[in-house]
């Protein structure tokens, strides 16, 4: 019987074999032996700077890739709000301000210049607009599955989303990558309404060219800000607490020097200046500030009040407490040397962790921390991660400052070069600023480089790959250098630093 | 005059300036890497909580959790014992020649299952059912 009807079974594939149709299988007889999987290899919570660099690199090593983003566009706080909206801002802010100040001696007459604030807003939003489609481009073309809604830890291994467009989902990943950022950190009785009280977020979208504008925090961010609304024709007053602007790591004389310069561009300082308190009730918004010592109240007035006094780690709403992931007293989360948590599968990086709250920081660790999951290794060298200030002139600088080496008893060298000796700084009458190379006084190895002066962002990229290879000074001194061009201060900066500048 | 000239090339040699950047050949994944949990480098306190590594998570007991040797150990060729060498190395699962394996000395998991009612119907009705 069983043998007539296993003749009969083999029949039957023997009849359906040379005809080529497809074999549809009724659901019936489909033996299946193992359900089919929606886990991801990686989750990513976070479409950020450092959220989708993961998403793209583990696309690209064939990792199946899940990015959870609540914004609505990708790329963070940097695309945004921050960096790229910013850098707008900035330049053509000072191109307006170049044609109005900086025409007539270079010899281009201009007649009546306007300032039409809403198309500069517009032509920021276009940038940004532009890369961020850009960006969601790069994830589908990497295979990266693009969730638009805010991710929180239901369990070690899965992330429930609350959709954006109404709905609910979840999403299960062999590994969990943490890259949610930070967000603005808040100056205490004083509320951000983004109108008269501005963060950085409301300082890229001012309807109107203020009068008067305070700074809270002489850093960056605050620097950056104040140089645009100056520019536009705001009367900027900065207040720091350290005697010193432009925040850690910028070298000290460095910090003196640019002061000077955005002193004599029209922004107005008080360093060593705590503020006490903030009153939005009246028709201005005052502050009341005193010495950072104490002993000398005194109250500031302004249309408007920018609170750039720092960023902090964003973890709202993500459900650490769902896996018992801890943050330190900053609210970092934390991690260890390969960016695991103490739940091994669940890494983290970007400006939620430790480190410099950078963009191109969180780039490197995302790649490293992919690099990490698939191979097993990954890199980011921490000592040599540039920051730069987009001011005119820009403020780059890596490795160490003066002041870090002193504090750390290290001996060093140092060789400056000044722009005003540079020939292609001089046609161009952009003569501010100079270049600081610092380095070991035994072995030449360079410590560290200090940059003011026109496009500081891009040549501080030498240093950089001269810090990252290893590099003495007189390697770069005995680099041909083209000429005419800004880049020559740096190889002449170096020539100082190992023996004698030749045009100084 | 040859030989001057040999020790002027010789002497311009040995003067050439050698530069800290050198060309140290293709980059490569070093073959064993240490993963053992380290502070970050940018930690501020450079030490990692007293209680890593003791998650009661699952994935936190797989790191240590041992199965014929570590789970997360890499094969290594050089080390004995199971997990020792990987599979591939073992040679073919193929019977020697003149030899067969016979379905039924493998577990019970393993051999031909009866087929069911419902099965031998479907067949011998050419699947012609919904």
């Amino acid at each position: 019987m069983l043998s007539q009807r296993l003749i009969g079974r083999a029949a039957v594939r023997s009849a359906f074999k040379p005809s080529g149709l497809p074999v549809v299988v009724s659901p019936r007889l489909r033996r299946t032996y193992a359900t089919e999987s929606e886990e991801k290899d990686l989750v990513i919570i976070g479409g950020g700077v450092a959220g989708y660099v993961a998403a793209i690199k583990a696309g690209q090593e064939g990792l199946k890739v899940a990015c959870i983003e609540k914004r609505g566009t990708l790329g963070g706080t940097c695309l945004n709000v921050g960096c790229i909206p910013s850098k707008s801002l900035l330049n053509n802010s000072h191109l307006y301000h170049q044609i109005l100040h900086d025409s007539k001696h270079r010899g281009i007459e201009v007649g009546d210049v306007k300032l039409n604030l809403a198309q500069l807003m517009k032509a920021k939003e276009q940038s940004v607009s532009g890369l961020t489609k850009g960006v969601e481009f790069l994830l589908k073309k990497n295979g990266v599955e693009y969730i638009k809604g805010a991710g929180a830890f239901a369990d070690e291994h899965t992330i429930n989303v609350k959709l954006n467009d109404g709905g609910e989902t979840s999403v299960k990943g062999k590994n969990i990558l943490i890259a949610t950022g930070s967000e603005v950190t808040p100056f205490p009785g004083l509320e951000i309404d983004e109108k008269r009280v501005i963060s950085s977020t409301g300082a890229i979208a001012l309807e109107k060219v203020p009068e008067k504008m305070l700074v809270i925090g002489g850093g960056i961010i605050g620097l950056e800000m104040a140089s645009v609304w100056s520019r536009l024709g705001a009367q900027v007053t900065v207040i720091e607490f350290l005697d010193q602007i432009g925040g850690p790591g910028m070298d000290l004389e460095v910090a003196k020097s640019i002061q000077k310069i955005l002193k004599k561009q029209g922004i107005n300082f008080k360093t060593g200046t705590k503020v006490v308190s903030g009153d939005k009730t009246g028709e201005t918004v005052k502050l009341e500030v005193d010495s950072a010592k104490g002993g000398k109240p005194e109250t500031l007035e302004g249309d408007v009040v920018l609170v750039a006094i720092g960023r902090r780690p964003y973890t709202e709403g993500l459900g650490l407490e769902n896996i018992g992931l801890e943050k330190d007293e900053r609210g970092r989360v934390i991690i260890d040397s390969e960016y695991r948590t103490k739940i091994p599968h669940i890494r983290c990086v970007g400006d939620v962790t430790f480190g410099p709250m950078l963009a191109h920081k969180a780039e490197e660790e995302a790649v490293a921390v992919v690099e990490y999951i698939k191979k097993g290794y990954g890199h980011v060298n921490y000592g040599c991660i540039p920051s730069v200030m987009y001011t005119f002139p820009e403020v780059a600088w890596v490795g160490q400052s003066e002041q870090e080496l002193k504090k750390a008893g290290v001996p060093y060298r140092v060789g400056t070069f000044p722009f005003s000796a540079n020939s292609r700084a001089k046609t161009n009458l952009d003569t501010e600023g100079m270049v600081k190379m610092i380095a070991d006084p035994e072995t030449d190895r360079i410590l560290g480089v200090h940059i003011i002066g026109p496009n500081a962002g891009e040549m501080i990229a030498e240093g950089t790959l001269a810090l990252e290879y290893g590099a003495s000074s007189e390697d770069i001194a005995r680099t041909c250098h083209a000429h005419p061009t800004l880049a020559e201060a740096f190889k002449e900066a170096a020539m100082a630093t190992h023996s004698k500048a030749i045009h100084f | 005059m040859f030989a001057a000239t040999r020790v002027l090339r010789q002497a311009a040699a040995h003067a050439e300036r050698v530069p800290s950047i050198k060309f140290i050949g293709r980059r490569t994944i070093p073959t064993s890497v240490d993963h053992t949990p380290k502070p970050h480098p940018a930690s501020p306190t450079h030490s990692l909580p007293a209680n890593w590594g003791s998650s009661p998570s699952f994935s936190a007991y797989r790191q240590h959790a041992q199965q014929h040797g570590p789970l997360r150990k890499t094969i290594r060729p050089d080390v004995d014992g199971i997990g020792g060498s990987p599979g591939a190395a073992l040679g073919s699962v193929n019977p020697p020649q003149g030899l067969y394996f016979d379905r039924n000395d493998l577990p019970a998991r393993f051999r031909r299952q009866p087929l069911t009612e419902a099965e031998i119907e479907a067949i011998e009705s050419g699947c012609g059912f919904a």
